[in-house]
């Protein structure tokens, strides 16, 4: 009997993630239990749970070594790779914004604009389709210093309540996009397991609508 | 030395099994191509950057390995093998008697993200069928894909068809505007389902908008194009599924049936192909084996219109669905006397290949330690006159 693997974005995604199955029927004592492994079976479905890191699980899924993922949109703009987007999950909601400190005019003047983020591709992307050259910094840890610290003129970063931001100054000024929890397939996974993964995918309807 | 120990982004070595199991494919599959009289050609493996981008070819810029050549003019590292064989049948194969069955057994290179594991050589074996249009042209070129994975031992797989048209009719249909055809276009290809089907929203009180809505599923069994037909009577659309109903009926006839699926949402590039397309699926690969389809236009752009159909074959993707053949262990060691050389060479040769060889010991003593080292069963001492065999 095949099984499917499925990595799962450790985290707040993943316990979402694990209350959907548990709507579905699934027995997810095992995954829930605390442990150190990173591979857990689900015992009354064939499906077997990858903890992993965003990025991973579109590693892992483009690869073919995990049938599917479940990851954020964010990290699916930001780094892509060649699988099937199956499925908005409706969980993990939030949005990319451009923000910029209070005050400030962004768009008002003709010089360079710097702007500081965590996902450069999706930065770019986005100033590229609006017609706009700006120069894109990439940040590792709290994109919202660079603006404080005069690096940059704004950030694009995933805004949940906008609480971090307002404590330091800054106010998004726009949407660039809106960003929930996705289920993606590998394109072969799709077309030698379908029945499998159809009626994973039957489940999930089910219980979400 | 340390910079001398990895290979470059996206390369590797392939020692021994790996090699016998690439040279096995590109033999089986070559060979079929053969069979159904397919000509090999070979082309230069730098191209004219102008070249490929002049003749429309979908992968973008970044993707391709580009050098620059003595005269200051930048090539690009073959991208694909199509382009070139579609520039010689232009270009020099002008006079021959059409249809031109070409065959090409060569590496493509690509130049993707790094730390991807993707890769920068691709090693094909692949066929253009050039100057045929219609049916039994597609069918040639099918039944041809489903054998050369058969030939290679591969029990777990299938093709599976779909078809520019389909899609096309049915998004022409809802006269859209260009961009937001475009997008559609591009979302579908990139199978970007959540958002494909949150823009079509919109067109759901047209059969049409609801046919496309339906595209993420409309794969599988011959069913497929029965529950499609059911969707929508675009007449066009409805011309395309008369088409593949007519491939399905000839292959099932001729017993493939179990080796064919459809998938209409099956559009890559599909301003490159220009009528039925399709994907090759194999149990141990991850992506697809092989992929090929119609390109009527692209010749054209060399100066001269010509049909032609054909695909190309991923030999690694094909060996990740092989068991390894495994590597053969020196069983004997031939050490022998200088003027019997001659007679050493014709002993080691009547063995089981790449199970027997020669000793470059100066002593017997010497080859015995060899021998042992090699971990062979025996030793042969071979005089001109006189022949011992050791046990080791």
């Amino acid at each position: 009997m095949n099984r499917l693997k499925i990595a799962v974005t450790k985290g707040r995604l993943l316990e979402d993630s694990l209350d959907l199955f548990e709507k579905m029927g699934m027995d997810c004592s095992e995954v829930r239990s605390d442990t150190r492994k990173l591979i857990l079976p689900v015992r009354n479905y064939p499906l077997d749970v990858v903890l992993s890191k965003a990025a991973d699980v579109l590693t892992y899924v483009s690869h073919g070594v995990c049938d599917l993922g479940i990851v954020g949109k964010d990290t699916i703009m930001e780094h892509g790779g060649s699988f099937y987007e199956l499925r908005d999950l409706g969980y993990g909601k939030c949005r990319f914004a451009l923000a910029v400190p209070e005050g400030s005019d962004f768009y008002g003047t003709y010089r360079d604009r710097v702007v500081a983020s965590k996902y450069p591709n999706v930065t770019k992307a986005w100033f590229a389709g609006k017609g706009m050259d700006v120069s894109v910094i990439k940040i590792e840890g709290s994109v919202e210093l660079a603006p404080l610290v005069g690096l940059s003129n704004g950030i694009v970063d995933i805004v949940q309540t906008g609480t971090t931001l307002k404590e330091n100054g800054l106010v998004p000024i726009e949407t660039v996009a809106p960003v929930s929890a996705r289920l993606i397939a590998n394109t072969a996974s799709m077309k030698l397991y379908q029945s499998l993964i159809f009626d994973f995918l039957d489940k999930i309807e089910e219980v979400t609508g | 030395m340390k910079q001398l120990i990895p290979t470059p982004e996206g390369t590797q070595d392939r020692l021994f099994a790996e090699c016998a199991a690439f040279r096995r494919v590109e033999e089986a599959v070559t060979a079929a191509f053969r069979r159904q009289g397919y000509c090999e050609m070979i082309t230069p493996n730098v191209e004219y950057y102008d070249l490929i981008s002049a003749a429309g070819h979908p992968l973008p810029q970044e993707s391709m390995m580009k050098v620059i050549d003595r005269t200051g003019k930048i090539l690009v590292m073959r991208p694909d093998s199509t382009v070139a064989m579609g520039r010689v049948a232009a270009t020099k194969l002008g006079k021959l008697p059409l249809p031109l069955r070409l065959y090409y057994n060569q590496m493509v290179f690509r130049s993707d993200d790094v730390n991807t594991g993707a890769r920068t050589e691709i090693d094909q074996c692949g066929v253009e069928l050039i100057g045929a249009p219609g049916l039994r042209a597609d069918l040639e070129v099918l039944s041809l894909a489903i054998e050369s994975l058969e030939v290679c031992g591969l029990s777990d797989f299938h093709i599976e068809i779909g078809h520019a048209g389909w899609f096309g009719s049915l998004l022409e249909a809802l006269s859209l505007e260009e961009d937001q055809r475009e997008t559609l276009l591009n979302l579908a290809e990139s199978k970007e389902f959540t958002t494909y089907r949150a823009l079509l929203a919109p067109y759901m009180d047209r059969p049409e908008g609801k046919a496309l809505y339906a595209l993420p599923r409309l794969f599988g069994g011959p069913e497929v194009l029965e529950t499609a037909r059911g969707l929508c009577d675009n007449p066009r659309a409805l011309s395309v599924l008369d088409y593949l109903e007519s491939l399905y009926g000839v292959l099932r006839d001729a017993g493939l049936s179990h080796r064919v699926q459809f998938d209409l949402g099956l559009i890559h590039t599909i301003e490159y192909y220009t009528g039925m397309v399709f994907r090759g699926y194999g149990k141990g690969a991850a992506g697809n084996v092989l992929s090929g389809g119609r390109y009527d236009r692209l010749i054209g752009t060399f100066g001269q219109e010509m049909p032609a159909t054909g695909f190309a074959l991923d030999v690694e993707a094909v060996t990740d669905c092989m068991e390894l053949p495994e590597h053969k262990r020196p069983e004997t060691v031939i050490w022998y006397e200088l003027p019997a050389l001659g007679q050493a060479r014709a002993l080691a040769a009547s063995f089981p290949e790449g199970t027997a060889m020669l000793s470059c010991a100066e002593t017997p003593e010497e080859a015995r330690n060899e021998a042992k080292g090699l971990g062979a069963d025996r030793l042969i001492l071979l005089g001109r006159n006189e022949r011992q065999e050791v046990a080791l």
